[in-house]
């Protein structure tokens, strides 16, 4: 990897560029390459995997908000194995970090996937264990709003591989310090703060949700001050690296994320409307670099307090 | 392979077609240049969120232009068309997969709505390909009919010009004399093109239809506007992109 100021690390992971793409808005990264050459990217998080592929949720699965807007894709995948055979490779080879998000039904689900994913570390810096997704009816959220669940998850994955794991937490609880502690006692390399906020759209005339899932998950630039506020939190009580994750649309809330105590983020929702935003986010953060002749990675939790 | 762009295109043209439809010409030579009928390009819409999908209605290559028909429906669609002449948006385009109409001497375009758009795009361009094109429309009304064109057999839900019902009352109207070479294209109201493609089954046409689902990204990455088809796995069907691996399909692959 070349020496840059734009260099970060997660725990042992080397990244090139703090900037990774957020899990669900990037699919494998294959479309994305049609727009811009992804080896600038710090990683790419695959879509949420699942052992058997996921159809995913019917009807409308999208509903717009004001700086924002609810999903409810509902983890469609083509499975686990399908991914391994036709996505991993060209991910390896795309030149950002691979990092492959993890969801499950149940403990067992998750147990199977770390073991079907480990025999192919060589391909992989990281698995980002989704206990988060709030679009499906078990698993996932479930499981990330128990701490006592988080802990025990963990620790049993943890035994399966040598691999990264990064817990992707949901910001739909209480206290994220705990959901966040508990992934770190589990054995944890690293959190990713947060996952979309549960919402709901109505459509007046008909009295029904747009979703037709109900409910889904808000995300885009009206979520980042929560996410700011969960990264800032935690930062205080963990001494396992976050990666930041909520909103993040310009090289000013990357360093936002990094000085509350994000060693790299994840970009979303910002990129479903500009695709290659991370183009321009790079350059930015380059210039920002050499600006203040400072190296990205000296932000990181450099918050002052009042 | 050169790598696709996000656009900033700049409004050159626009016109009222009705109350609340207007048709507007933007500058963008790539666009221009490339588009082919049934792919729509997205657009920035003034304060809303995400962008808006278009049906590309037409392009004029020589002058760098493409032209879409705005709707007014919502607050998006709304602020497009208050645009005024030299406003400039972002655009990515142009998406999606177009109609295939290659292996077929004679075709059949038929919908309605703003499906007049993309049929007017595919219109223009089979006439200059010196294919031998009917076409079919169907309005709730007259004051609704946009875009017609003497030679278009037209179709009225309340009769009050053209023929009265719906495109189903017109596509009747036409002799079908070699359906091996003949194709149906529809781009309309779901209700519509499953009507459509019902028909042309029945008379063992081809037949694609242009469908349409709330959507979020466009270029295929987020998933959000999935469409039904068959499929040989256990459920029978899957969800496939509507921007990316659509907007058009083979009606018969689709889950009505």
């Amino acid at each position: 990897m070349v020496s840059s100021p734009l260099n970060v690390n997660v725990g042992n992971v080397s990244l090139k560029s703090p900037l990774i793409l957020a899990s669900g808005t990037c699919n494998f990264g294959r479309e994305l390459a049609e727009y811009y050459d992804l080896s600038i990217l710090g990683g790419i998080s695959s879509k949420g995997l699942t052992i058997k592929p996921r159809a995913g949720n019917p009807g409308v699965r999208v509903a717009e908000c004001d700086s924002g807007m609810l999903n409810s894709v509902g983890l469609q995948n083509p499975g686990v194995h399908y991914f391994i055979e036709n996505d991993l490779d060209f991910m390896k080879q795309s030149g950002a970090g691979v990092i492959v998000n993890v969801a499950g039904h149940s403990f067992e689900d998750y147990i199977d996937m770390v073991t079907t994913l480990d025999p192919h570390k060589d391909k992989i810096d990281a698995l980002e264990i989704n206990l988060s997704c709030p679009n499906v009816k078990a698993g996932c959220m479930t499981i990330g709003s128990d701490p006592e669940a988080i802990k025990a998850i963990t620790a049993k994955l943890r035994n399966l591989t040598d691999l990264p794991l990064w817990i992707k937490l949901t910001p739909n609880v209480t206290d994220i310090k705990a959901t966040a502690l508990a992934a770190q006692e589990g054995g944890a390399d690293a959190v990713v703060l947060i996952n979309t906020l549960m919402g709901m759209r109505i459509d007046i005339r008909t009295r029904r949700p747009v979703l037709t899932n109900n409910t889904g998950g808000y995300s885009g630039p009206a979520v980042k001050p929560v996410a700011i506020r969960m990264v800032a939190e935690c930062s205080q009580v963990l001494d396992i690296p976050i990666v930041g994750c909520g909103g993040i649309s310009d090289y000013k809330d990357v360093i936002e994320f990094m000085i509350a105590g994000a060693s790299a983020v994840e970009i979303g929702t910002a990129c479903l409307i500009h695709p290659a935003l991370p183009v321009k986010i790079t350059e930015d953060l380059d210039k920002y670099c050499s600006d203040n002749n400072i190296e990205l990675k000296e932000l990181t939790g450099t918050l002052q307090r009042w | 392979m050169d790598l696709k762009k996000e656009y900033r295109i700049k409004l050159v043209s626009k016109e009222f077609l009705n109350s609340d439809t207007c048709y507007l010409g933007f500058e963008c030579p790539d666009i221009a240049n490339t588009a082919v009928p049934g792919q729509f390009v997205n657009i920035s819409a003034g304060t809303v969120f995400l962008k808006r999908p278009f049906g590309i209605a037409s392009t004029d290559k020589e002058k760098g232009i493409f032209y879409i028909g705005v709707k007014v429906v919502g607050k998006g669609t709304s602020e497009i068309s208050l645009f005024g002449i030299g406003t400039e948006v972002d655009c990515l385009g142009p998406l999606g997969n177009g109609f295939d109409f290659e292996d077929y001497d004679n075709v059949i375009l038929t919908g309605g709505g703003t499906g007049v758009f993309p049929i007017n795009f595919a219109y223009e361009t089979l006439t200059a390909a010196g294919k031998n094109v009917t076409v079919c429309e169907g309005f709730r009304n007259a004051s609704q009919v946009i875009l017609n064109k003497p030679s278009y057999i037209l179709t009225t839900d309340c009769g009050d010009c053209g023929i009265k019902g719906t495109v189903i009352a017109g596509l009747d109207t036409i002799d079908i004399t070699d359906p091996s070479k003949t194709i149906v294209c529809c781009v309309g109201p779901i209700p519509m093109m499953k009507a459509v493609n019902a028909w042309a089954s029945g008379k063992e046409l081809k037949c694609l239809v242009s469908m349409e689902q709330r959507m979020a990204c466009g270029a295929g990455i987020c998933l959000c506007c999935t469409v039904k088809v068959k499929d040989d796995g256990p459920d029978g069907y899957k969800n496939v992109r509507c921007c990316k691996d659509g907007p058009v399909f083979d009606g018969k692959e689709v889950v009505w």
